[in-house]
């Protein structure tokens, strides 16, 4: 085969071996994993960029990944001008003011591929750790204010220099983790990804050429970028505000700015930083580009291309613009605001477009403590599923990831029960009121764990906890995220947002997610649908009645 | 009677019912084979295998061994014609079924639908009582909840009943004290507990199991019954094998008690043939490919062996997370790539392939039934690989125009010629298809140009060598009876069961080891001796599924005969390691533990050893039918020479360009190939000179 056969069809070839190169990386990745928040909760992304960081394709878990990894090999760019970087270098960085972009428990690792001398591309991959040192177990911590109390930071270092390892670096990050063992399991997983991925690559331009590929490579990010100002076009330009009270009180304001060429979102008048609820401008941008994606073009590919007419305005000093040395532990929620804010605001203009508000937070909850039968030290780093909202013709689903999270795995009960010290009472359906409407909201989970030793631990950090998930054209706001600790004494507490509180043997930890918002009037659904939520229990006689005037 | 060995073995598709017959001539030595297909007959399925009998002019009372797979199973469950199920389940655990484990595979899709459970809220009961994770007792199970439950089910239309309590891997106790109850108060209700189907933890896949298990039990049985009463009036007096997912066959007794192991019987017969025709013509190591009609499967053999597994989904894919089904499946990989694929090009000018096919109607252009997309199999034709006076066997006038208009639509879509459209549609089927078999083979560990790539279904033959020149490998065999090779992959397979039991232990610990193994065992001799067989005729193979501490997926190693001691650890040790660094690139030296065992017990009951063709010294010229131009996409045109495939015999050898045309399938041979026909009729061919 000659190299320069730039038709159709070998580009289509190569663009479908890109996306399975990236699910092959992620995989991989994934199935070697020491931690199940790697291999169960999917907290993990791999991609394969070109020579200048733009992705090219990324296999990925969960979609708040896709666009990660160009902002870290540009990260890395920046500080290591081209002929810094050589065959057989690996970086890794977890330092979101260093090519990290999220925060210090996720690790970046990536290689610049080489064909000969040429550099023809990046592949690169991102994990969340479990812990990487600092204040408490699990490194998030809602009390943090600076990034140095969050773990060990690693700007954007080479831990494999022309092949070699930096076995320096690797000291470094065995002692800064409570979790030695995870740690490295998950670090030599990652390696694994990218060295898998770099040699597919290579396959590829062997085979068709670098020149090839590289057109390749760009024709797809064209066809990505053709794809999202097709749907670009389908809105009325104009200018569009939007502002939404938060559980803390504070007003979250977003401007989009829509013309047929781009899609301009200013987040410029909006709170100061604080504590460690803070999102770097990159974290930002990645929200919005996933709100972005899932309206324009679910379907299409996510490389870079698609996010081309995409233009993000930020203050720096605010929650959404941290600078240096600002604490972002629990950045996810910042996003994952930022993302429901720009789908409300979308909604509220152009009624129906998207479905209404879902649970809307990661619901990151941490546990741990001393293993009672193993006396090893366990810890369990969840996301929450919960209640998503209805839309035309549809009521919401129930118990599913937010929109954060995708591909994610929930941590079946058997294996919860016989990996952790807690017991597992019951996994159940969301029983309380809210999310009604023509089509009702999905409902959230209630799932109730019992400690089996003392001195164990919880941290959390939920959103929408006074705020509820929104409904859409009369249907009903949904109900709240939250965890109620039942004591042994009979005492009840509840959190949203709490680090190391203590518990002890026998205390019931009851993680509640929130129903989805409801879509329409209550009074336009039918009967039928109403008695069936009633035989399933999805309903009580009492609220049917208040809600929906219905009488058995 | 004793002269002759008589075997048959039905394969019901979704199209046609497949039938072999293979009989063996005691005194001689000789062995007559026939093939037949006739129309499959929903809903009454037994009706096309006897059928199929009939006109092959099969006498049953004269077979002697007689083994029937079927997508009924597979048929009732995609297409939702099940039975009413109720569920019972632990106290607070009714919900597991509706959540399944909370993932969105479609992800930027903020309106994707959740597959729907199986069963409705209300039919989802519990009852109090828990075994905890170390199969101990925590409260007894509540049986006395049961009447009030079962008159609901009863009142609500239930016609089956599904029983999946926590924990029951490690103790199935309280499940076995429901199901006796369940069974007690309602005999005549189909029922059936978790643990009779599998014994590995997690609670939802569990659930969904045994809820799709009772969701096709009453339909299946009445099939089976049916069937067997067919046979039985026709005078069939011997015993009635049924194809299991896991390459063996099985009782029809004890299918009928869980059918769903019937799930995937298909493609596994036509992978454990792969497998023993491997072993016949000397090749362990296979890459084996069946393109049918709507999809592609592949799966990878190794030393002769095919890896069973059990993270088996129904109905999964980018756009739906699907259920899962925890039963031995031959590990396969399916793409939606087949003869009848449909070629369609996007808003945004790019060409694709599938996955939605044509089907048998209107099936493909060419056939002339108002069929107005370009399939796989119309590119095939329009590129001169299948001939059009030869179309599916001469059955089918080829409607070249109709052919022609719908490449036409394409290219003007894509500024391409009919012909460059046909060169690109094959080119990326094949890429499709290549991409699959890297899935079982790169992705593992495993470097396919060390591996034979056995190609069957109508329409592996075709793109054999092609995925061959991209794979580099450099051997193709397409086997005798291609087309049927499921029906003749039943004739080689054993009553064969997989044990896959869960318990975390530490590696070192083989005295925890020995006790599950020796439990296990036991268990599996006892079943062999339910279907009269005798322990010493009963094959265990063990394997241990071990993984570093911690970790979530387990590889699987195998361990010595005898207890595990010390020694016979270290070595299963040893080998984790090693494979587990060809799967994953490293090793650690964490330490390892064991997640628990994965135990094959088989028995041969009337397996086919094949014997040689006569070789009659026909000449070669014989076969020859001509000659016609030939577009090899990348490799450009060629004359190709046509062969008759039911006149080519032993040693007969000749080289490509050329074609070989049998009535079930075609053989694409490319320019330089070196074919050769074996002693049993299959088709050897040599690339890269």
């Amino acid at each position: 085969m000659t190299d320069l056969t730039h038709d159709p069809v070998t580009f289509d070839i190569i663009q479908n071996a890109l996306e399975a190169i990236a699910d092959e990386m992620f995989v991989a990745q994934r199935k070697a994993s020491m931690s199940a928040i790697i291999y169960e909760v999917l907290d993990l992304s791999s991609s394969i960029l070109a020579p200048n960081g733009d992705i090219a394709a990324a296999g990925a878990g969960i979609p708040a990944f896709i666009g990660v990894l160009d902002k870290a090999v540009k990260g890395i760019l920046k500080k290591y001008p081209l002929d810094q970087v050589r065959p057989g270098d690996m970086f890794a960085s977890n330092d979101p003011y260093y090519g990290g972009v999220t925060h210090l428990n996720d690790m970046v690792l990536t290689s610049p591929i080489f064909d000969g001398d040429r550099l023809v591309g990046w592949v690169a991959n991102i994990a969340h750790w479990n812990d990487v040192g600092g204040n408490v177990p699990g490194s998030m911590s809602s009390e943090a204010t600076e990034i140095f109390q969050e773990g060990v930071r690693i700007p954007a270092v080479k831990i494999f220099e022309e092949g070699r390892p930096n076995q320096a670096v690797f000291d470094i990050l065995y002692v800064n983790t409570r979790l030695p063992d995870f740690l490295k399991g998950d670090l030599w997983a990652g390696i694994a990804g990218l060295r898998i991925g770099e040699r597919r690559v290579l396959e590829l331009t062997r085979k068709y050429g670098v020149e090839t590929y590289l057109a390749a490579v760009a024709d797809y990010m064209d066809l990505g970028e053709r794809r999202a100002l097709a749907a670009l076009k389908a809105l009325p330009p104009g200018v569009y505000d939007y502002e939404e009270e938060q559980d803390d009180g504070a007003i979250h304001k977003i401007r989009l700015t829509i013309s047929a060429e781009k899609f301009s979102v200013d987040l410029t008048d909006n709170p100061g930083q604080k504590g460690s609820n803070n999102s770097s401008r990159e974290g930002s941008e990645i929200a919005l580009q996933l709100a972005f994606k899932t309206f324009t073009d679910p379907e299409g590919p996510g490389n870079g291309g698609c996010f081309r007419p995409l233009e993000v305005i930020t203050k720096p000093g605010t929650i959404f613009h941290v600078v240096e040395p600002g604490a972002l532990g629990y950045y996810s929620e910042v996003e994952i605001r930022l993302f429901d804010l720009t789908l409300r605001a979308l909604a509220h203009h152009f009624p129906g477009v998207v479905p209404s508000g879902n649970f809307a937070s990661i619901c990151g909850t941490v546990m741990g403590g001393k293993h009672p039968d193993t006396g090893r030290h366990y810890t369990i780093v969840e996301p929450q599923i919960g209640g998503w909202g209805a839309w035309q013709g549809h009521d919401g689903p129930s118990g599913q990831f937010s929109g954060f999270h995708g591909e994610t795995f929930n941590c079946p009960a058997e294996i919860a029960e016989a990996r952790y010290g807690m017991f597992v009472d019951q996994v159940a359906l969301n029983p309380e009121p809210g999310g009604e409407g023509r089509w009702r909201g999905g409902k959230g989970i209630e799932v109730h764990y019992r400690v089996r030793g003392d001195g164990n631990f919880l941290s959390l950090g939920y959103t929408r906890s006074r705020m509820p998930p929104w409904g859409q054209g009369g249907g009903r706001d949904g109900s709240l995220n939250y965890v109620e600790l039942r004591r042994t004494d009979g005492a009840v507490e509840r959190y949203a947002f709490a680090t190391n509180v203590v518990v002890n043997t026998g205390d019931v930890i009851r993680i509640m997610t929130a129903n989805g918002g409801g879509f329409g009037d209550p009074a336009d659904r039918p009967e039928a649908e109403i008695a069936r939520d009633l035989r399933n229990g999805y309903l009580t006689p009492e609220r049917a009645a208040e809600v929906y005037g219905y009488k058995a | 009677m004793t002269d002759k060995i008589t075997r048959v073995a039905t394969d019901v598709g979704g199209t046609f019912t497949d039938l072999v017959f293979f009989e063996t001539d005691l005194a001689t030595g000789q062995q007559t084979v026939r093939t037949e297909k006739s129309d499959t007959t929903p809903p009454a399925f037994e009706q096309g295998v006897l059928n199929v009998l009939d006109k092959a002019g099969v006498d049953v009372t004269a077979v002697d061994f007689f083994a029937h797979g079927t997508t009924v199973v597979i048929n009732s469950l995609t297409e939702r014609k099940g039975a009413k199920v109720g569920l019972i389940t632990t106290k607070g655990f009714r919900d597991v079924l509706e959540i399944g484990r909370g993932n969105r595979p479609d992800f930027f899709n903020l309106m994707y639908k959740k597959p729907e459970p199986f069963v409705e809220r209300y039919l989802r009961r519990e009852i109090a009582g828990r075994v905890d994770f170390r199969g101990q007792e925590v409260e007894a199970p509540d049986l006395a909840a049961l009447p009030a439950i079962l008159a609901d089910f009863k009142a609500d239309g239930v016609t089956a009943v599904a029983i999946c309590l926590i924990h029951a891997y490690a103790n199935p106790t309280h499940e076995q004290a429901v199901l006796a109850e369940v069974r007690r108060l309602w005999p005549e209700v189909a029922a059936v507990a978790s643990h009779q189907i599998t014994r590995e933890w997690r609670e939802y896949e569990r659930s969904s199991t045994t809820v799709l298990s009772a969701y096709v039990q009453p339909a299946a049985e009445r099939y089976l019954e049916r069937l067997e009463n067919g046979l039985t009036d026709k005078g069939y007096a011997g015993r009635l094998f049924i194809m299991q997912s896991n390459c063996g066959v099985d009782s029809v007794q004890s299918i009928k008690s869980v059918p769903i192991t019937m799930v995937e019987s298909g493609p596994a017969s036509g992978f454990w043939g792969a497998a023993e025709l491997g072993r016949i013509i000397g090749e362990p190591d296979v890459l084996a490919l069946d393109i049918g009609g709507t999809t592609a499967k592949c799966s990878l053999i190794k030393d002769g062996h095919v890896t069973i597994k059990t993270d088996y989904w129904i109905e999964r894919d980018r756009k739906s997370a699907g259920y899962p089904i925890m039963v031995p499946v031959v590990d396969l990989v399916e793409i939606g790539n087949g003869g009848g694929s449909i070629a369609w090009v996007d808003e945004f000018d790019k060409l694709h392939v599938g996955p939605k096919s044509a089907g048998s109607t209107p099936g493909p252009a060419a056939y002339g039934r108002g069929g107005m997309h370009a399939t796989t199999t119309d590119a095939n034709l329009a590129l001169g690989r299948i001939n059009k006076d030869y179309f599916c066997g001469g059955s089918v006038v080829a409607d070249m125009a109709a052919l022609e208009t719908a490449l036409a639509t394409l290219g003007a879509k894509l500024g391409m010629t009919p012909v460059e459209v046909a060169r690109g549609i094959v080119r990326i089927a094949n890429s499709n298809m290549v991409n699959a078999l890297k899935l079982v083979s790169v992705n593992r560990g495993y470097d396919p140009r060390e591996f034979t790539l056995v190609v069957f279904g109508g329409g592996g033959p075709m793109h054999g060598v092609a995925l061959a020149q991209e794979l580099g490998v450099k051997k193709v065999v397409i086997p005798r009876g291609a087309p049927v090779f499921s029906a003749w992959g039943m004739l080689m397979s054993d009553l064969r069961r997989d044990y896959f039991v869960t318990e975390l232990m530490d590696a070192e610990d083989h005295s925890a080891l020995g006790r599950l193994l020796a439990a296990t065992e036991a268990r599996a001799l006892e079943d062999f001796a339910r279907e009269t067989v005798p322990p010493e005729k009963v094959t265990l193979k063990r394997f241990v599924r071990a993984r570093y501490q911690n970790q979530e997926f387990a590889v699987e190693v195998p361990l010595q005969d005898g207890p595990p001691d010390a020694a016979s650890t270290a070595a299963m040790i040893a080998a984790f390691h090693n494979a587990y660094e060809r799967e994953y690139t490293y090793r650690l030296e964490t330490g390892v533990e064991i997640i628990g065992i994965h135990l094959i017990a088989s028995s041969e009951v009337g397996k086919l050893e094949l014997v040689s063709l006569p070789r009659t010294d026909a000449s070669l010229t014989a076969a020859i039918k001509g000659s016609r131009m030939v577009d090899y996409a990348t490799e450009g045109c060629h004359e190709a020479t046509i062969y008759d495939g039911t006149r080519l015999e032993p040693g007969m050898s000749f080289t490509g360009p050329a074609v070989i045309e049998d009535p079930g399938t075609t053989i694409v041979v490319h320019p330089g190939n070196r074919v050769e026909i074996d002693d049993f009729g299959n088709i050897h061919i040599a690339l890269w000179g």
